[in-house]
Formats: C-alpha cells, sequence, structure tokens
C-alpha cells in the first residue's frame, strides 16, 4: 500500500521537490549577501538607542536594493498559497478520482481493507504535505531572520511598514513559526474531505479553494485576537506613537513587539473620538508651536490599546496550529466515516 | 488430436452435440483406441463454453464405455463403436432409396420430405425412451 | 456442495428507492452462475454486496462462509471485475502487476505474468492506451492471479466488439478449467450468458425471479402451445409465466411439476433467452400484442 500511494503520488511529490528546490536556490544565492549587509548594518552590538536607528537604516536600505523585497514577498506568498496548493491538488483528487473514475472498484477488491487503504494514503500524503509547507517556511525563516532581528529591534510587532511585516503580521503569523504545519494539514483533510463529499474532483478542487481561503482570511481577521483574551491598556498620547489622521496607535508603550490588535482615541469623558478636536487642529497644521499630542493631552485626551504581549507569541503559535490540527484530524475522521461500506 | 465445433442453432444441447461428435469421430476411424481427447480447459478456450458442459459430455461417454478418465493425465479412448462400415447397410439404403422415390411420386417436396423424416424420427425416438 | 453466496431477505436502498428487495439465494460451489435482468434491476448493487463494497440494509448475505468484504482474509478469495474494467490510466500494465503482488498475500505471480504474456500486453504500456479488451483482460488478470474462491464480474464483456467478447469469455473459461473458481457474471443480454453459465438468476426490478440450474429450468419449463383457453381451465400442476391468446390459440410458458397429459396441448422445449424474457415481462406485466412474441428464434 505504501508502495501504491507513493506510485499515484509521484509527480505531485516531485512537482514539491522541484519547487522547493527551486525556493532553496533562490534563497541560497540571495541570503549570504543579505547576511553580510546585517553584519555591516551595525546591528550587531549595538547599544541602547543606536539600535533603533541602526536597525531603522537598514531595513530603509535594504527596501530599495535589489531583489530584497522582491524574494521577501514571495517568500511570503510562497507559504501562503502552498497550502491551498497542497489541498487542491494532493487532497482533493485523493478520495474523489478513485470515485469518480471507479478505480476503487480495482483497490478495494485487493487484499486490503478500505480502512487501512485510507490510513496509508490519508498518513503518507498529509505528513508530506505538512513537511513540504514546513520546509518552506524554515529555509524562509532561515533567510529573512536578519529582517527579523532588525524589525524586532525596533519593537513593532506588526511591522514597520515598509515591506517589512512584524512577526504578528496577518501574513507573517501563518507563514513562520509551526502554523504552516497546521494550514497544510488542515488545507490538505479539508481537500480529501470534500472529494469524499462531493465525488467529482474538479469541483472539489474548487469548493476546497473557495473554504481554505474564507478560513485563511478569517483566522487573523476574527479569531486570531481573541485565541487569548487581548489585554488592554489605557496610555498616554505621547507615548503610544499616534497616527494622527484616524487617532490609532502605532505603538504599546512598553511592550516592545507586541501584537496591537486596536487602538482607538477617547476624551477626558471616557468617551470615543476618532478626529482632532477643532482645537487641536490648528496645532496638527503646524500654526501653532505646540505638538498635536501635546495638545490632546492637555484636553485630557488619552489611547486606548487593545493588545498581546510578544510573550503570547508562541503560546498564540501554539493555539492557532492546534485548532487547525484539530479541524484536520475530524475532517479525516469524516472521510473514514463518509467511506464506511453502507454509503458508497 | 480432434477439434470441437458448436452448432448454437441447432437446438440439440451442447454437450450432446460433443458427444455426437467423439463418436462420430470413432465412427470415422479418426479416434482410435488410446487416443487422448482434447483436455477440458482446451476445449473450453476454444469454445467459450462451460468446463462443466465438457465434464457432461465426458462422463457420459466414459459411463457408454467408450472413453476413461485418467486423473491428472487426461481422458483416453477405450471402446470402439460397434457401427462397422457403411457399406455394410447395403439393405437399409436400398430400402431408404425405394421410400423416397414413393414419397416423391406421392407429390412431396424436399422440405415436406425432410419434415417428415424429423417428425416421425422425433416421435420414434420419444416413443423408444418412454 | 457449499453454498458460495447465501442471502436471505437481502436488501439495499438508496435514500427512499429499494434497489434490491427480498433476495433469498443458496448459489451453490463450483458453477458459472448468470446474473441476468434489465439495467437497473439491481445486479450491480447485488454484485457490490457479494463483494463487499456495499453493507446490506436488510436481510443478511453471506459469502463463502464469512461476510463479504469485512478484512483481509474475506477480500482475498473473491474477486472482482468491475462494469468497464476501471484501471489506473497513469499506471502501466507492470504496475497493475506490482500493485496485486503488493496488495495481496496470496498473489501468483508466475500466473500473471503467463497471462500477460500469452495476451501480449506490452508491460510498460500505460493502462489508460489499452483498448476495451485489453483492459478487461487485465483486470481479469489482477482478479485471477490472486487465487480467489470466487470470481464476480460485472457486465464484463457489455462494451466489448463481439471477437473481444468471444476471447474474453473463453479466457474465463480457461480460467475456470484450470483453477476450478467458482464465477458470477452479470448481463443484459441473455445470449452472451448463454454459452458459459450453467446456473442463472433472474433479477427484475430489484426482486429475484427465478434462480436454479440452467439444465433444472430449462427441464422445469415448457411452451404450451392450443386451442384458444379460458385462463381458469387450466390444468393444474402449471405455473404459467406468460401467456398470449389470439382468437383462436393460447400460447403458454409455463413451469411444469410434471408431464402435460392433456393431449390438446402441443408441448415444447424453451430456449433459455426465451424464458428468460418470459420472466421479465412477467415482472414488468407488460401484455404482448403480437402473438408470435413467443417463436423461437434461433
Amino acid at each position: 500500500m505504501i508502495w501504491l500511494t507513493w506510485r499515484q503520488f509521484r509527480v505531485q511529490a516531485l512537482t514539491a521537490a522541484a519547487a522547493l528546490a527551486a525556493f532553496a536556490i533562490l534563497l541560497a544565492a540571495t541570503g549570504p549577501h543579505l547576511a553580510s549587509l546585517y553584519a555591516a548594518s551595525g546591528i550587531t552590538g549595538c547599544h541602547g538607542g543606536t539600535c533603533g536607528v541602526a536597525a531603522s537604516d537598514f531595513l530603509s536600505r535594504l527596501a530599495v536594493t535589489g531583489p530584497y523585497p522582491i524574494v521577501y514577498l514571495l517568500g511570503i506568498g510562497l507559504i501562503l498559497i502552498a497550502p491551498a496548493i497542497v489541498g487542491i491538488f494532493w487532497g482533493a483528487p485523493l478520495i474523489a478520482r478513485e470515485l469518480e473514475t471507479r478505480t476503487f472498484t480495482l483497490a478495494w477488491n485487493q487484499s486490503i481493507t478500505r480502512t487501512r487503504w485510507l490510513v496509508v494514503k490519508l498518513t503518507l500524503t498529509g505528513l508530506a504535505a505538512m513537511a513540504v509547507t514546513e520546509a518552506l517556511s524554515l529555509i524562509y525563516a532561515w533567510w529573512a531572520d536578519p529582517i527579523g532581528k532588525a524589525i524586532g529591534l525596533l519593537g513593532l510587532g506588526n511591522g514597520s511598514g515598509h515591506p517589512w511585516e512584524g512577526q504578528f503580521s496577518s501574513v507573517v503569523f501563518a507563514t513562520h513559526g509551526i502554523t504552516p504545519l497546521g494550514y497544510a494539514a488542515f488545507a490538505f483533510t479539508l481537500g480529501t474531505a470534500t472529494g469524499a463529499l462531493i465525488r467529482r474532483t474538479v469541483p472539489a478542487m474548487a469548493v476546497t479553494l473557495v473554504i481554505f481561503a474564507a478560513a485563511q482570511v478569517a483566522m487573523p481577521l476574527g479569531l486570531r485576537p481573541h485565541l487569548i483574551p487581548p489585554d488592554r491598556t489605557i496610555a498616554t498620547i505621547e507615548s503610544a506613537g499616534l497616527d494622527f489622521g484616524n487617532l490609532t496607535a502605532t505603538v504599546v508603550p512598553g511592550q516592545p513587539g507586541a501584537w496591537l490588535i486596536s487602538s482607538g482615541a477617547i476624551n477626558a469623558a471616557g468617551q470615543p473620538v476618532s478626529d482632532l478636536p477643532a482645537a487641536c487642529q490648528a496645532a496638527f497644521s503646524g500654526l501653532k508651536p505646540t505638538s498635536p499630542g501635546a495638545c490632546l493631552e492637555s484636553h485630557g485626551f488619552r489611547e486606548v490599546i487593545t493588545y498581546e504581549p510578544a510573550s503570547r507569541y508562541w503560546p498564540l503559535q501554539g493555539i492557532e496550529t492546534g485548532i487547525f490540527l484539530a479541524l484536520a484530524l475530524a475532517l479525516a475522521g469524516f472521510c473514514f466515516w463518509r467511506l464506511s461500506r453502507r454509503r458508497t | 488430436m480432434i477439434e470441437f465445433h458448436l452448432d448454437a442453432r441447432s437446438g440439440v444441447a451442447p454437450y450432446r452435440q460433443l458427444i455426437h461428435q467423439v463418436r462420430h469421430a470413432l465412427r470415422l476411424g479418426l479416434l482410435r483406441e488410446g487416443d487422448q481427447l482434447p483436455k477440458v480447459k482446451d476445449v473450453v478456450a476454444g469454445l467459450a463454453i462451460n468446463p462443466n458442459t465438457v465434464l457432461k459430455a465426458y462422463r457420459e461417454l466414459e459411463y457408454e464405455g467408450l472413453v476413461a478418465a485418467r486423473p491428472g493425465v487426461g481422458t483416453f479412448v477405450t471402446g470402439t463403436l460397434d457401427g462397422g462400415s457403411l457399406a455394410a447397410h447395403g439393405p437399409l439404403r436400398r430400402d431408404l432409396t425405394r421410400w423416397l422415390a414413393r414419397a416423391r411420386r406421392a407429390g412431396l417436396d424436399d422440405e415436406s420430405i425432410e419434415a417428415l423424416f424429423a417428425s416421425t424420427f422425433r416421435s420414434a425416438s420419444e416413443e423408444d425412451i418412454a | 456442495m457449499r453454498a458460495v453466496i447465501e442471502t436471505d431477505g437481502l436488501g439495499k436502498r438508496y435514500r427512499r428507492r429499494w434497489a434490491l428487495t427480498d433476495c433469498t439465494l443458496s448459489v451453490p460451489a463450483g458453477h458459472v452462475v448468470g446474473l441476468v435482468g434489465p439495467n437497473g434491476a439491481g445486479k450491480t448493487t447485488l454484485l457490490s454486496l457479494v463483494t463487499g463494497l456495499l453493507a446490506p440494509d436488510a436481510g443478511t448475505i453471506e459469502v463463502l462462509g464469512g461476510t463479504p468484504g469485512a478484512g483481509q482474509a474475506q477480500l482475498a478469495r473473491v474477486g472482482f471485475l468491475a462494469q468497464d474494467a476501471p484501471v489506473y490510466a497513469r499506471l502501466s500494465v507492470a504496475d497493475h502487476l506490482k500493485l496485486g503482488a503488493r496488495l495481496n498475500p496470496g498473489w501468483d505471480a508466475e500466473l500473471a505474468r503467463g497471462r500477460v504474456d500469452r495476451l501480449d500486453l506490452d508491460p510498460g504500456q500505460k493502462a489508460g492506451t489499452l483498448s476495451g479488451g485489453q483492459r478487461a483482460q487485465l483486470a481479469l488478470t489482477l482478479a485471477v492471479a490472486k487465487r480467489p474462491e470466487l470470481l464476480v464480474l460485472d457486465e464484463p464483456v457489455a462494451s466489448l466488439d463481439p471477437l473481444a467478447r468471444r476471447e474474453f469469455l473463453a479466457d474465463l473459461m480457461e480460467a475456470v478449467a484450470e483453477h476450478e473458481l467458482s464465477v458470477v457474471l452479470s448481463s443484459h443480454l441473455v445470449a452472451d450468458l448463454e454459452r458459459v453459465c450453467d446456473y442463472l438468476i433472474v433479477l427484475v426490478g430489484s426482486r429475484v425471479r427465478v434462480a436454479g440450474p440452467v439444465d433444472e429450468l430449462l427441464a422445469a419449463h415448457h411452451l404450451l402451445t392450443g386451442p384458444r383457453r379460458d385462463p381458469a381451465t387450466l390444468p393444474d400442476g402449471l405455473e404459467v409465466i406468460s401467456a398470449s391468446h389470439t382468437d383462436v390459440q393460447t400460447t403458454l410458458l409455463a413451469r411444469t411439476s410434471g408431464p402435460v397429459l392433456d393431449p390438446a396441448w402441443t408441448v415444447s422445449e424453451v430456449a433459455l433467452e426465451d424464458l428468460v424474457l418470459a420472466y421479465m415481462s412477467q415482472a414488468t406485466g407488460r401484455r404482448r400484442r403480437d402473438h408470435h412474441h413467443l417463436e423461437v428464434q434461433k
């Protein structure tokens, strides 16, 4: 059964290996130079305030240097779509194609029960899916390590707004650490389950894509902020690094590298405000000598910030991965139930 | 080694046709004592019929004393058919020729003669069995 | 002789429709069983239940004394060739043999290789490029080389040209003779089955209409023609399967439990095809207007 799984999976496996190799070559070609740029930037061995400046300089220069922004974004994009590719091309056909072409009459009448058939196919292909996706993530993490360190020094959990994203940004969180394992397992078993349900390969591929994309969007927007109840703090205007356009914070004071989930200004009475009061408009335009921040503070304004501290990075990773792995197990269980002899 | 053929349209059961063909071959001297009959699997491979059909035919031939099965080897001819040569049937042939002439004088055409012969033959055979 | 298939009140339902109803059979071993019936009668359903691809919704079924599909040992004893002989298009002939070898403990590699050689199949050829007849032969090789006790084939020759059909059946009979297999094969054409089957099951409208050895069935059914009769005045011991009347003549196809002594009836033998057609028309209740319908067409 192991041989048969491999033989049926051969083309997909070799394609994945080729893609992985190509990506690795690209990273190997550009990685060492990136590392040397980092070494030359003076970030290593910096102290206190100079670190922030050195990091900022390094990142701004990198943003306009050669292939680095492109490779950076390409890598993130690749790891983001890898689970979807796996779900569509490895997961959906696994059961659907056997049902559609009726080869299950061949497979399930050899001296092997369909339970064993499914166990071997799901386990081997699923593990391969998880391994490939995580491998992509790990080699990319090695390449992007200098950038991550620099952003860490700036204490920006969300990112610095150039192309460079922080560890909590919605695209990076799903492509670094262990979350790729969960996404790959989920996408793969989603594919097999829709295939078992719909019994036609192409429609199963389409449905898998739609559902997985929806999940990929829903998690960072709706669920991730609530996986661990976030902390809430009320900070002074000055310390929050306010963006005066919409009065949102850009920094969580005292929490370097934290994930800034949401923020908003409140007036002296505690009511939320989203625009500069008339009194401080002039300060914003630069017509008055005082800074807009000082103006707001003098009126008793403060900033409410909802955030997750940086220390919760790995717990959040674990919970998110755990959720997707649990979903994957449930979907796999569905496949077994769906294929039981009463139904097909 | 003789080769069997089957007439699917003759109305005669396949196993009977096989028996007839063996007996016919014995009469014509195509099969002699000690010769082997075709193996069951070769017969069915050539004719696409059920092996039990061939086995039934061979069993009946064995019952008639014409062949004997040797397990693991095959089925072999052991007896002969006591039919003599066609020449010995001279008187019967003459009677038949005379009868045919009478039938023609009575106005029967070829088909009627065959039908008359077939139905009389059948009812006579059934009376024999009854 | 041990029964190779034993069912009692077997039934299978798809949503609300019963595809197989109240099926009670005791099929003896050592036969080539023909399962005949119109499309949609339930033949594939019954065969799927025999091979364990489906589980019953009513009644019980035992194959070779075991539960169909329940575990490796039972699966090894039953070989299956599904309709249109599905094969893995991108795997080669040799790959399929390897599949058989890896997934069947009882695999007879020499038998498989011998068959592939004899059938002139190119081991390196992708199965998707084989002709219909070659695919059927490859699938049959896979089914036979695992050395089953029972071989089940679902409409194996339906989509084959006459030459391929004859070659397939001849090859199948040779395998039966050589390995002493029991076989169940289904078809919607009696002509396919006539040469090779010695046990018949007629399935119409999800029910078994008649089942038994072909010899016995042919001996027990007769065609009776005679002057026009009121149905109530028919002799006892006759189970009329189909009847047609003109103004002067009555023709019956009946199951007789003894000889018909009434001299008014002309009794003649029935061909297998007419017997099956009679049961099919009885089941579907079609009234025949054409009084020539039972003419033996040979």
